[in-house]
C-alpha cells in the first residue's frame, strides 16, 4: 500500500468538511477497509469507469432495469426509458458496524409490529399516555376496516425497510420508517449482480456477504404465516400492473420466489375464500405479498373507486382465510408523526434502551414548538407527514428567503400536517461523476427486513445517492442513484479456504487427452484403470 | 396457471412467430425480386404485391413490381401493426407481463431483440445492434428468434407456461404457411412446371429439407403439398397440428372432453387422410382454406376455454 505519501486518495479526491467520508479519513487518506478498493479503483482509472459504465447501461437496457422518467429537456414531457442509475463504487460497512446496525433494526421493528398490533386492540400505550389517539386516529393510514383482527403470529409487517442516515459523528440515526410497502430490494439484488459482472476487480479483496437468498426469506416467511393446514400454501404477488413504476420489482420478486404475479382481474373472493383465475378453474390463494396501498385494495371497504382492488378481500382476511403481506393499516406505523413516539415504542414495548436513534424531530401541533420551528426555519427540515418519496421536503438552509416565507404560512395553516427535523449531515462516498472523476456525494441507507417466524435482515440493503453536488435528496424519482452496499465478513482474506471438494476421484472425461500423447502413457493409464 | 398469463404467453408465441415468419418472406422476396422471372407466367406468383396480401392487406394504390417500399412497411415500419418491428414490440410487451414466468434469458433475449430492431439498433449499443434495411433486418430477426426459441426450449420447464407459449407459436406458423400458399398457389387448374415454387419453400425456410425428402422438382403442387403434409418437417402444417394436439393435452386438466384437444386431433387426423387420399399432382386451395377456417375455429376455442370461462369453471382446491 506504500507509505502513504504517493496515496493523495483519487487524484485529488477530497471528502467534504463537515461530512464525514466512508471511504476517506479527513485528510484525504483511505480508511482501513477500504485500502483496496481504492488501490482497484486507482488501476481502473477513469478509462475503466467509463468502459464499464457504458456496459452497465447497456446491460440494465437488456435486462430491461429502466426506470421511466419525462424528458424534460425535450420539453414535450414524452416518457423516456432510462437505465437505472448504479454508481460503480460500492459503499463497504464492516461487519461490526453491520452487527450494530441490524441488532437496532430488529429491536425497531418488533416494537412498530407490537404498535400496529396494540393500535387495533388494546390501546394500551395511548392509555398510559405515551402517544396521543387523537395522532394515530387522524393518520391518513390508519385503517378502522381492521379494527380487532389479527392476523396469523401475529405479524403485520412483514417486511419493513427503514431508512437509515449516518450522521458526521459516525453514529447511525433512523430518519424514516416504512412498513407499508418499501421497495427497492430488487435493485440490491440486481445491484450486485451487476456490479460482479462489470467490476470484478473490486471485489478481489473482499469478502462480501451475500445478498441473492433475500427471495427465498421472503417466500419462507410468507409461507410461514399463510393459513393452510393440509397442503404447501400457494403464495402469490399482487401487483397493481405493468404500468406501476415499481412492476420490474414485483415481476423480479415473483419469478425469483417461483409463485405467480398477480393482478387484481386475476382475484377473486367466494364465501370469504380467495381465489385465483386460472386455466383450470378457480384455485386458491392462502398468501399475499400486495404491492399496492391499503386505499386500493378492496372496493368495498377502502376507496369504493378503485378498480384495482378484489371486492371482499378484507372480508376473507377478517375470517383468516387468506394472509396479507404487509398487514392491512400497518401505515400507521410509519406515519411522520409517529415517527418521533418509536424510542418511546421500544421502551414500552421491549422494555430495551433503542439501539438505533432517531432525529431530532419537532411535532408542530404544539404552539410553543411551532413558534420556535418558524423562528428557526433556515435551519430546518420541514416534510409534510401524509407524503414519501421525497415529495414535498423543503431543506431549510438550500431554500431562499421566498420558498421559507411561502412555508412559513403554510406551515402555519397546518400545523398538524408538517413535521420538522434537524438536518442531519449525511455522509458521503465517492461517486463517479459525468467526467469519471470521482466525487463526494450523499447516502442513506434502506436496509429489508423479513418478519416471518423470527427477523432476517439481509447484509447490507440498498444505498441511494444524490447525484448532484450539495444535495441531500437521495429518492431516485428525484434524480438520486444507487450504490451497491457491502458487508464484509470478519476476518481477512487469508482464511477464504472455500468449502473442501469431496474426496472422490470422477473419472476423466472420456476422450480427452491430458499432456503430450505417448503410447506408453496410454498402456500406464490402461494398468491404473 | 393464471388465465391471464397463459393468454399472454400464447400470444407471446404467437408474436415471436409471426415476425420470424414475416423476417422469412421478406427475405425470400426481397431476394427473388432483385432478379427477373424467367418465364412470363411463372407457376407462383409471389412477390411484394402477394406479401402484402398474406399479411391481409388491402391497399388501394397498385402494387408494381420490384416494390421496395412494401418490403420496408414488411419491416421496420412501427406504424403498420403487421410490420415485423410491430411484432416484435408486442411482443416484447407480452414479454413484460410474463416476465416472472419466463426465464430470464429469455426475457433478455426478446427485449434485447426489440431493442436492436429499434431505431437500427443505435440505442444504447444493444449489441449486436440491427443492421438497417429490410433484408438485413429480416436476417436478424430470424437469428434472434432462432435465439430466443433456443432459450425457451433449454430454459423453460415443460409446464403449462411452455405449452401455452408453444401452442401459439404453432398455431401461427400453421397459419403463415397457409396464408402464403393461399396467396401464391395458381388458381388455373393446370400444373406449370417451372420450379419457380422455390420462393415459397425459401420463405419459410424448407428448402433443403424439401430437397432431401422429395425427389420431385420445385413446383408448385409438390411444394405445397410439401409444406402441408410432410410430418417429418417441423413447419409443415401436419407437423404443427401434431404438436398442437400433443402440447394441448399436456396442458388440458381434462384433454377427453375438451374442445380444442378433440377439434385439433381431427384436424390431424383429417390432414393425414387427405395426405393418403389425394393424388400427387391434385389440387390444393381448398385444402388451405378449409385448414385455415378450422385453426380459427380452434383459436376461439382456446380462448373460450382456458382464457376466458375459468369463473364459470367451478372452484377447485
Amino acid at each position: 500500500m506504500g507509505t502513504g505519501v504517493q496515496t493523495p486518495a483519487i487524484d485529488g479526491y477530497r471528502p467534504q468538511a463537515p461530512f464525514l467520508d466512508e471511504l476517506f479519513e479527513d485528510d484525504g487518506t483511505p480508511r482501513p477497509t477500504a485500502r483496496a478498493l481504492v488501490e482497484e479503483l486507482r488501476r481502473l482509472g477513469p478509462e475503466g469507469l467509463i468502459e464499464a459504465g457504458r456496459r452497465r447501461d447497456a446491460i440494465f437496457m437488456q435486462q430491461g432495469i429502466t426506470f421511466e422518467t419525462k424528458g424534460a429537456d425535450d420539453g414535450e414531457g414524452a416518457t423516456k426509458e432510462r437505465p437505472f442509475p448504479l454508481d460503480l463504487v460500492p459503499r463497504v460497512l464492516s461487519g461490526q458496524e453491520w452487527r450494530d446496525i441490524k441488532r437496532g433494526l430488529a429491536q425497531r421493528i418488533r416494537a412498530l409490529n407490537h404498535f400496529v398490533d396494540d393500535v387495533y386492540h388494546a390501546r394500551e400505550i395511548v392509555r398510559e399516555g405515551l402517544v396521543p389517539w387523537r395522532l394515530v386516529a387522524s393518520c391518513p393510514h390508519f385503517a378502522r376496516a381492521v379494527h380487532g383482527i389479527r392476523p396469523p403470529g401475529g405479524v403485520y409487517t412483514h417486511v419493513a425497510g427503514c431508512d437509515l442516515v449516518r450522521h458526521s459523528d459516525g453514529t447511525w440515526k433512523v430518519i424514516e420508517d416504512n412498513v407499508r410497502i418499501p421497495s427497492g430490494i430488487s435493485y440490491v439484488l440486481e445491484n450486485r449482480a451487476a456490479m460482479a459482472r462489470l467490476v470484478p476487480e473490486l471485489f478481489a479483496s473482499y469478502r462480501v456477504r451475500p445478498v441473492d437468498h433475500y427471495p427465498q426469506l421472503l417466500l419462507s416467511a410468507l409461507r410461514s404465516v399463510a393459513p393452510s393446514a393440509e397442503s404447501e400454501a400457494t403464495v402469490v404477488v399482487w401487483t397493481p400492473g405493468p404500468a406501476n413504476p415499481a412492476y420490474f420489482e414485483h415481476a423480479f420478486l415473483a419469478r425469483q420466489m417461483g409463485v405467480e404475479l398477480v393482478e387484481a382481474s386475476d382475484l377473486v373472493v367466494r364465501d370469504d375464500v380467495l381465489y385465483m383465475r386460472t386455466t383450470r378453474g378457480l384455485e386458491r390463494a392462502h398468501a399475499v405479498y400486495r404491492r399496492l396501498d391499503d386505499d386500493f385494495v378492496d372496493p368495498l371497504e377502502f376507496r369504493p373507486d378503485s378498480l384495482l382492488g378484489v371486492p371482499g378481500l378484507i372480508r376473507a382476511y377478517r375470517a383468516g382465510s387468506v394472509a396479507i403481506a404487509n398487514a392491512f393499516g400497518t401505515g400507521v406505523a410509519d406515519d411522520k408523526a409517529i415517527y418521533c413516539f418509536v424510542p418511546d415504542m421500544i421502551r414500552f414495548y421491549l422494555g430495551e434502551e433503542p439501539i438505533l436513534e432517531n432525529v431530532k424531530t419537532y411535532l408542530l401541533s404544539d404552539p410553543e414548538v411551532l413558534a420556535h420551528v418558524l423562528d428557526r426555519l433556515d435551519q430546518l427540515v420541514v416534510k409534510p407527514t401524509g407524503e414519501s418519496g421525497g415529495k414535498g421536503v423543503m431543506i431549510g438552509p438550500h431554500a431562499d428567503e421566498v420558498e421559507l416565507q411561502r412555508m412559513r404560512r403554510v406551515i402555519s395553516t397546518h400545523p398538524d400536517r408538517w413535521i420538522a427535523q434537524d438536518v442531519v449531515r449525511l455522509s458521503t462516498v465517492p461517486t463517479v461523476g459525468v467526467d469519471a472523476s470521482l466525487q463526494p456525494r450523499h447516502v442513506d441507507l434502506r436496509p429489508f427486513a423479513v418478519f416471518g417466524e423470527r427477523i432476517d435482515i439481509v447484509p447490507g440493503g440498498l444505498t441511494r445517492v444524490a447525484l448532484e453536488d450539495g444535495s441531500l435528496i437521495v429518492n431516485s424519482s428525484r434524480g438520486g442513484g444507487s450504490k451497491d452496499t457491502w458487508v464484509l465478513e470478519d476476518g481477512d482474506d487469508a482464511d477464504r479456504a472455500g468449502p473442501p471438494i469431496a474426496d472422490t476421484q470422477p473419472p476423466a472425461l472420456p476422450d480427452l487427452r491430458y499432456g503430450a500423447w505417448t503410447g506408453q502413457q496410454q498402456q500406464q493409464q490402461q494398468q491404473t484403470r | 396457471m393464471l388465465a391471464r398469463i397463459a393468454h399472454e404467453l400464447y400470444w407471446l408465441g404467437r408474436n415471436l412467430a409471426r415476425a420470424e415468419f414475416t423476417a422469412r418472406a421478406v427475405e425470400a422476396v426481397f431476394q427473388a425480386e432483385l432478379q427477373g422471372t424467367s418465364e412470363t407466367t411463372p407457376g407462383v406468383s409471389f412477390g411484394s404485391g402477394g406479401l402484402l396480401a398474406m399479411f391481409g392487406d388491402v391497399s388501394e394504390e397498385p402494387i408494381r413490381p420490384r416494390n421496395g417500399r412494401a418490403l420496408g412497411q414488411l419491416t421496420l415500419d412501427a406504424e403498420r401493426p403487421g410490420s415485423m418491428l410491430a411484432s416484435i414490440e408486442r411482443a416484447r410487451e407480452g414479454a413484460r407481463t410474463v416476465r416472472d414466468v419466463i426465464s430470464a434469458e429469455m426475457w433478455e433475449a426478446i427485449n434485447t431483440t426489440a431493442l436492436g430492431l429499434r431505431e437500427g439498433g443505435q440505442l444504447f449499443g444493444a449489441h449486436p445492434p440491427a443492421p438497417a434495411g429490410p433484408s438485413l433486418a429480416s436476417q436478424y430477426v430470424k437469428e434472434r428468434t432462432a435465439l430466443i426459441w433456443g432459450v425457451a426450449n433449454r430454459s423453460m420447464l415443460r409446464d403449462e407456461a411452455k405449452c401455452f407459449l408453444d401452442a401459439g407459436g404453432l398455431i401461427e406458423i400453421s397459419d403463415m404457411v397457409l396464408r402464403m400458399l393461399r396467396v401464391a398457389l395458381p388458381v388455373s387448374d393446370s400444373a406449370p412446371a417451372d420450379g419457380h415454387a422455390l420462393i415459397l419453400l425459401q420463405a419459410v425456410g424448407g428448402f433443403h429439407a424439401y430437397l432431401r425428402a422429395v425427389t420431385a422438382p420445385p413446383n408448385a403442387r409438390p411444394v405445397a403439398r410439401f409444406l402441408l403434409f410432410e410430418r417429418a418437417y417441423p413447419d409443415s402444417v401436419a407437423a404443427c397440428v401434431d404438436s398442437l394436439h400433443e402440447v394441448f393435452t399436456t396442458a388440458d386438466a381434462g384433454p377427453r372432453n375438451s374442445k380444442p384437444v378433440l377439434r385439433v386431433s381431427r384436424l390431424a387426423a383429417d390432414l393425414d387422410f387427405q395426405r393418403r387420399a389425394l393424388p400427387d399432382g391434385a389440387e390444393l386451395t381448398g385444402i388451405c382454406e378449409q385448414t385455415q377456417q378450422e385453426l380459427a375455429r380452434i383459436d376461439q376455442d382456446v380462448a373460450e376455454r382456458y382464457f376466458a370461462g375459468a369463473a364459470a369453471a367451478g372452484l377447485r382446491r
